[in-house]
């Protein structure tokens, strides 16, 4: 490609990309285009019959379903890797420690002051499964949602900017406060702090070279609000957006609806068993 | 409202007294001064000398966020600033300071929506605000930039950004701290540039800064300070070829002082340059009145 | 309108810049936390941020950090979401003895580190027991598991295990919350809700830090 193509090229690009702004911000994908207030609330849902439906049956299937979502999502093979590590992390230790301790008939074996039941087992089965099934939720929400939109999401439903600015902010100052701190403690490794040693000696080594870099941090808040103000951060004006979100589809409303009036029914059935 | 050939005042100020909450001494110890709209004025002064502080005055940053006693008639476009309410004031007058990093929202991930973020504060349209940093992009040439994450950017880049998105806002008034001091030679010339087109485009600005030899290409006006008081004010060429200048211990361009530095040796400019233009012009004239040849003797 | 909501007008009540140091000290608490990681220290140094925050700026800002850090923190293992009530009472505790000065000298603050760990160790061994059956995770979970292993029973070994931790992780955390506190400029005090406890002469209080004076320009 000429250079000449190669500008035009480029300008044909970047006028896609202002363009885009005019258009419904989007990921490309069904599942990750519905609006995140309702990926909520179906995965909200999809927890909620997780734990009011007794045995082990809800939960296990609640698990099976959140993959397929990660599935159609799009998302599958980083949702299944965090999700897998999940279970092999917590869910399994929650497993053999509620069921060592669980007591119950009728009991399979017995290892010193352990004793483990066939009730032990499912009730530690259970509850392995419970916290997986709702800890799954979580994960696969942030896996299907970025941040920026679920924020965006709260801002056109009416939440504040100043909310939504707090945790935006507080992601990028963990980055730029982490790296500030890298720097720093590679300078100290430099001059000669011991960062290898003793407990008490490394404890010494962490306050001189932290309480700069946090004050520091904590000075530039001033002139962040001077900027941030200058920017009318401080008007009282109904913000707009330059990014949007689609438009919810009928589908995407009676698919909430749906999930939620299973959620209701499966607490309803808690409540009066009706299974 | 005060009006001055026609033009409402800038910013007029009279025997104005600040003292920082938890200070001693007065930041600024009797000011008075009146600067005209559409120009750009330069505000130069050794650290200490009050500059910062008196950019900070005129946007009501002080007092109203900076705690203190404040004594003295401000008027700022025309209204005093108690009549301001802060707010409208910072939106109503642009400003950019050194820090290029903490200019920088830090919630947005592309410098596009970074530059329209005073346009959203505001409340302006979609479609109108895409044009307007459109216009802003081409006119600063960030066309490069604009997917990219602010975050990552340079110092130089996340300065012209910072500007870009207070241009975008368009006020009419910019009031500008040092905004090149912690950038290299050539990411300053770039800035300037920027800042030149300002006054080009008929806004008003202010300008606090030590590059005395930018300072002496672009700005209109020069207000020297020194512990807190105007030592001088006027025209640019008038001030940097005036002793006010060494009075208060700034520098004065390359040039000029090069030209001193001629006088003083016998060999005197037929005129006093301030930029590097004017010092080849007034070089080249007074070697054309001198013989061919050079001589030792 | 609809920026004018519950939320916007509790920060305003709380001064313009609190809000910007809410997400600090949310980074605070995770580059503590790092810190410690990287340093191979045995403790988690990561509500240094939520008690700074509530010392000065109040109960609930502070609280407002404890409670984003961990939901933060969250996304990536959810169960830490169950110990949110922890962060959100070290907060407002440190809301509480901020108020009261604690944080002004030394010893009082050091002496603060015993009502935090009891929080953190007590409430933690708590919700561990009751949330989490008992199956502590991390470093605290080695320390469960070999007390459980050596015959005690698990509540207890909880128990006797997590209190202690959280001591002595609290102590380091409190003393570097009194040295940034110490370290903050006059000038800035002044804009925090809490500063007026800090700048007033009362007591045998922190130093000034820098002082004002060589901010002026």
């Amino acid at each position: 490609m000429s250079a000449d193509q190669d500008r035009g090229g480029a300008a044909i690009r970047a006028e896609d990309f202002i363009d885009g702004f005019r258009r419904p911000a989007t990921q490309g994908n069904r599942v990750r285009d519905m609006n995140p207030i309702s990926v909520f609330l179906v995965l909200g849902s999809l927890a909620v019959i997780a734990v009011a439906v007794p045995g082990i049956v809800a939960p296990s299937t609640v698990c099976v379903v959140l993959v397929l979502i990660s599935l159609a999502g799009g998302v599958g093979r980083p949702f299944i890797g965090n999700f897998s590590r999940l279970f092999v992390a917590i869910g399994l230790l929650l497993f053999v420690l509620r069921s060592a301790f669980a007591g119950g008939t009728p009991v399979l074996f017995t290892i010193g002051a352990i004793t483990v039941s066939m009730e032990g087992v499912l009730e530690g089965l259970r509850f392995a499964l419970v916290v997986m099934a709702i800890s799954g939720t979580v994960t696969l929400y942030f896996a299907l949602i970025p941040i920026k939109y679920s924020m965006l999401a709260l801002e056109l439903k009416g939440v504040t900017p100043r909310a939504t600015y707090v945790l935006l902010a507080a992601f990028q100052a963990i980055t730029d406060l982490g790296k500030n701190a890298r720097v720093i403690m590679d300078a100290q490794k430099a001059r000669g702090i011991e960062t290898e040693g003793n407990f008490v000696q490394r404890v010494r080594a962490f306050v001189p070279v932290l309480a700069p870099v946090f004050l520091s941090a904590i000075a530039a808040t001033e002139e962040k609000a001077i900027a941030l103000d200058a920017r009318a951060f401080n008007s009282r004006v109904n913000h707009s957006h330059l990014v949007t979100l689609r438009p919810t589809p009928a589908w995407e409303v009676v698919f909430v609806a749906i999930a939620i009036l299973c959620a209701v029914v499966a607490c309803a059935g808690a409540v009066v068993p009706w299974y | 409202m005060r009006r001055c050939g026609g033009a409402v005042v800038l910013v007029s100020l009279h025997d104005v007294r600040f003292t920082y909450a938890f200070t001693e001494g007065p930041a600024l110890d009797g000011v008075t001064l009146e600067l005209e709209p559409g120009l750009l004025h330069g505000v130069v002064g050794m650290n200490a000398s009050g500059k910062s502080t008196l950019c900070a005055l005129i946007r009501g940053v002080v007092p109203h966020f900076h705690e203190g006693t404040l004594e003295g008639d401000v008027q700022v476009l025309g209204r005093d600033l108690s009549d301001w309410d802060p707010a409208d004031l910072s939106q109503t007058i642009g400003c950019v300071f050194d820090n290029p990093f903490t200019q920088i929202s830090g919630i947005k991930d592309t410098v596009f929506e970074e530059i329209a973020i005073g346009l959203e504060n505001l409340g302006v349209p979609r479609e109108a605000m895409i044009q307007r940093v459109k216009e802003v992009v081409e006119r600063l040439g960030l066309q490069a930039l604009i997917r990219k994450n602010p975050n990552e950017l340079s110092g130089g880049q996340r300065q012209k950004v910072a500007f870009a998105s207070i241009i975008a806002m368009d006020t009419d008034f910019i009031v500008i701290d040092e905004p090149t001091s912690q950038l290299d030679p050539e990411a300053s010339e770039e800035i300037f540039g920027v800042i030149d087109q300002l006054r080009r485009h008929g806004k008003s600005v202010v300008l606090v800064e030590h590059k005395i030899d930018l300072l002496a290409r672009y700005a209109d006006s020069i207000v020297v300070m020194k512990e807190g008081r105007v030592v001088m004010h006027g025209p640019t060429r008038d001030v940097l070829t005036s002793d006010a200048l060494l009075d208060a211990n700034v520098p004065p361009p390359e040039v000029t002082a090069l030209a001193r530095d001629l006088a003083d040796a016998g060999k005197e400019l037929p005129f006093m340059p301030i930029t590097r233009s004017e010092a080849y012009q007034a070089i080249s004239r007074r070697m054309e009145g001198r013989p061919r040849g050079h001589h030792t003797a | 309108m609809a920026t004018d909501n519950s939320f916007a007008r509790l920060m305003k009540s709380y001064g313009r810049l609190t809000i910007f140091l809410i997400p600090i000290g949310i980074a605070v608490n995770f580059v503590g936390g790092q810190i410690a990681l990287l340093l191979k220290l045995p403790l988690y140094l990561d509500s240094i941020g939520t008690i700074l925050v509530g010392a000065t700026c109040g109960a609930l800002p502070g609280a407002l950090v404890g409670l984003l850090s961990n939901a933060i923190n969250s996304i990536t293992s959810p169960p830490t979401f169950a110990f949110a009530i922890l962060n959100v009472l070290f907060g407002l505790l440190a809301g509480l003895l901020g108020r009261y000065g604690v944080f002004k000298s030394w010893w009082k603050t050091l002496l603060s580190a015993i009502p935090f760990a009891f929080i953190g160790g007590f409430g933690g061994a708590l919700i561990t027991i009751w949330v989490l059956g008992g199956a502590a995770v991390g470093g605290t979970g080695l320390v469960v598991g070999s007390l459980v292993a050596a015959g005690m029973p698990v509540n207890t070994a909880n128990f006797v295990a997590q209190l202690p931790i959280d001591l002595v992780d609290k102590v380091p955390t409190v003393l570097i919350v009194f040295a940034i506190i110490s370290g903050i400029p006059r000038r800035l005090m002044v804009k925090l809700p809490l500063g007026y406890v800090y700048l007033s002469p009362s007591g045998g209080g922190p130093g000034t830090g820098a002082t004002g004076a060589s901010r002026v320009r």
